[in-house]
């Protein structure tokens, strides 16, 4: 029997430009229910334009590991509807993108909601859960 | 007739069918709208660290943890009444506290230069009645303010644009992304790329100034030229221009200047989020960032941001706001390594990290007052239906009261 190389081998990194967005549905599943299996399911969700995604061989329904240096979590990957000229990707504003936020502000208060670096690979890990931005800090 | 409390449109045009004393149904409201209104499905209940309590011994304990700390921030009230802000000022007062918003993070040093009288604005009655060009710029409305271009911008009619949409007004999108309200904006969508505000606002600046603009010639010159003939302009400014320009407002003013018929009007997303900033403004002459000591002073390190980031408070109360969900998680550790009291109708993110939870109505469906539109209109709230919740403006008396 061979050795299955494939299995410890990364998947390829690839940089990206995420910014963020606001959706009424993932809002509307806010106000229900911010701890529900909907609001987890419009959130933990990265889109990006068709040609960035064949240049990074994912597919709609990959799950990805998105990381820098403030945070990692795993979402799913899906190809934007709409007319991107790509090099930019796209998160709903949510704990999930908000893990993968900078704590420098120059000062000013402001972190970069906007305009957050990262690596993203495909990932066969778990979407990472909600209890994940809760649990570490449990009283 | 009822107004939701969804957003800072504060819809007053809401009918409501109540069943068993839940709200089963509402009219008129937008998807964002109707969820608030009909509640949430984890109703907070009363705790001390994370044990349940009941409500007097959950004030007691609160109270306790507040008179104990050397440095206690107030954070929030964004989703609270005048009412319960203006209690919420005067606690903060009586505590030296510091005192800030979510607005730190979003349009509040924007809604101080309108405060100031540094940016020209108007009403969204005015915009309804008067306006032929409608530029939202890194504002999607369409996700963020529902009814905005139905009530006021885009499609209703209005004293002097009869003709709404179809012939008297036109709508112009610059963003990032080709966001709901960019694809209403058919033919007057600018992408720009991130961060590309300022940039973009020169070469507009250079283009109305009769120069040829350095950068996207041709749409520059052809933008300009619609602004150049507006009757009466409106700028929507989104927290992405707000973001991307680093609250520098400077570059905005210069522009503004630039176009004596435009108005600008920050776009506001919790419903008396400028409630609060007027409220503060008018008692310390700031909008948010305050810290009470004899003097109110603002500054930078007062943020909710810097104020975690330097650990400089010792104890914090949140009222109506969620920032363990909403703020970067690299600064959430101290924030839990800190006596954290939460007042909200609903568990949250940060309710699940509280050292006290007390929960209370939710206002304009549980209690009454007022609250700030957008504009700055004042907005009466009605209470729908009976309930025991006290509100959060009579946990805030009760509060100041006990330290």
């Amino acid at each position: 029997m061979g050795i299955d190389i494939g299995k410890f081998l990364k998947n390829p990194e690839f940089e990206i430009l995420i910014t963020t967005y606001r959706d009424i549905f993932q809002v509307e599943a806010l106000e229900r229910d911010r701890f529900g299996e909907e609001y987890k399911k419009l959130s933990a969700v990265i889109s990006m334009s068709k040609n960035d995604m064949q240049k990074m061989v994912l597919k709609s329904g990959d799950h990805v590991k998105v990381s820098n240096n403030y945070g990692s979590v795993v979402v799913e990957v899906k190809e934007s509807k709409r007319n991107e000229p790509g090099g930019l990707a796209f998160m709903v504003n949510s704990p999930w993108s908000n893990a993968l936020i900078s704590d420098e502000t120059d000062g000013k208060g402001i972190p970069e909601f906007k305009y957050i670096k990262a690596r993203i690979s495909l990932s066969n890990e778990e979407i990472t859960p909600v209890t994940n931005f809760i649990g570490a800090f449990h009283k | 007739m009822y107004t939701c409390t969804g957003c800072a449109l504060l819809c007053e045009d809401i009918e409501v069918i109540v069943e068993n004393n839940r709200i089963k149904e509402t009219r008129n409201t937008c998807r964002h709208g109707a969820a608030r209104m009909k509640g949430c499905m984890n109703r907070l209940v009363p705790s001390i660290a994370q044990k349940p309590a009941d409500i007097e011994s959950s004030i007691r304990k609160a109270a306790e943890l507040l008179r104990n700390a050397k440095s206690p921030m107030l954070f929030g009230l964004d989703n609270s009444t005048c009412e319960a802000q203006a209690k919420g000022i005067q606690l903060a007062r009586k505590m030296n506290a510091i005192i800030d918003d979510t607005s730190s993070f979003c349009q509040g040093l924007l809604i101080e230069k309108i405060l100031r009288e540094k940016l020209r604005t108007c009403s969204l009655d005015d915009i309804r009645n008067r306006a032929d060009v409608l530029v939202y710029w890194g504002s999607d409305a369409q996700d963020s303010q529902p009814r905005h271009l139905s009530r006021f911008s885009y499609f209703p009619r209005g004293e002097s644009r009869q003709r709404g949409y179809e012939e008297d007004r036109l709508a112009i999108a610059i963003d990032v992304r080709e966001s709901n309200t960019a694809k209403i904006c058919k033919g007057h969508f600018y992408r720009i790329p991130p961060k590309g505000d300022r940039e973009f606002i020169l070469a507009l600046i250079e283009a109305l100034s009769g120069k040829p603009p350095a950068y996207d010639t041709k749409n520059m010159l052809g933008l300009a030229s619609i602004l150049k003939k507006a009757e009466f302009g409106a700028i929507f400014v989104g927290i992405g221009l707000t973001y991307s320009i680093k609250n520098d407002f400077e570059i905005l003013t210069a522009l503004a200047d630039m176009l004596p018929r435009f108005n600008i009007m920050p776009m506001v997303g919790h419903y008396n989020m400028r409630g609060f900033n007027e409220a503060l403004f008018k008692e310390t002459g700031f909008a948010n960032r305050v810290q009470f000591e004899g003097n109110a002073v603002q500054d930078n390190k007062y943020s909710i941001i810097e104020a975690l980031k330097t650990k400089s408070i010792d104890a914090i109360v949140i009222v109506g706001s969620d920032p363990v969900l909403s703020l970067p998680r690299s600064i959430i550790p101290h924030l839990a390594s800190i006596p954290v009291i939460c007042v909200n109708p609903c568990q949250t993110f940060t309710s699940r990290i509280s050292t006290v939870n007390i929960p209370c109505a939710a206002s304009g469906v549980e209690s009454a007052g007022s609250a700030v539109r957008m504009d700055g209109k004042v907005i009466g709230l009605k209470k729908i239906i009976e309930n025991n919740y006290m509100t959060d403006e009579d946990i805030i008396k009760r509060l100041m009261e006990a330290v």
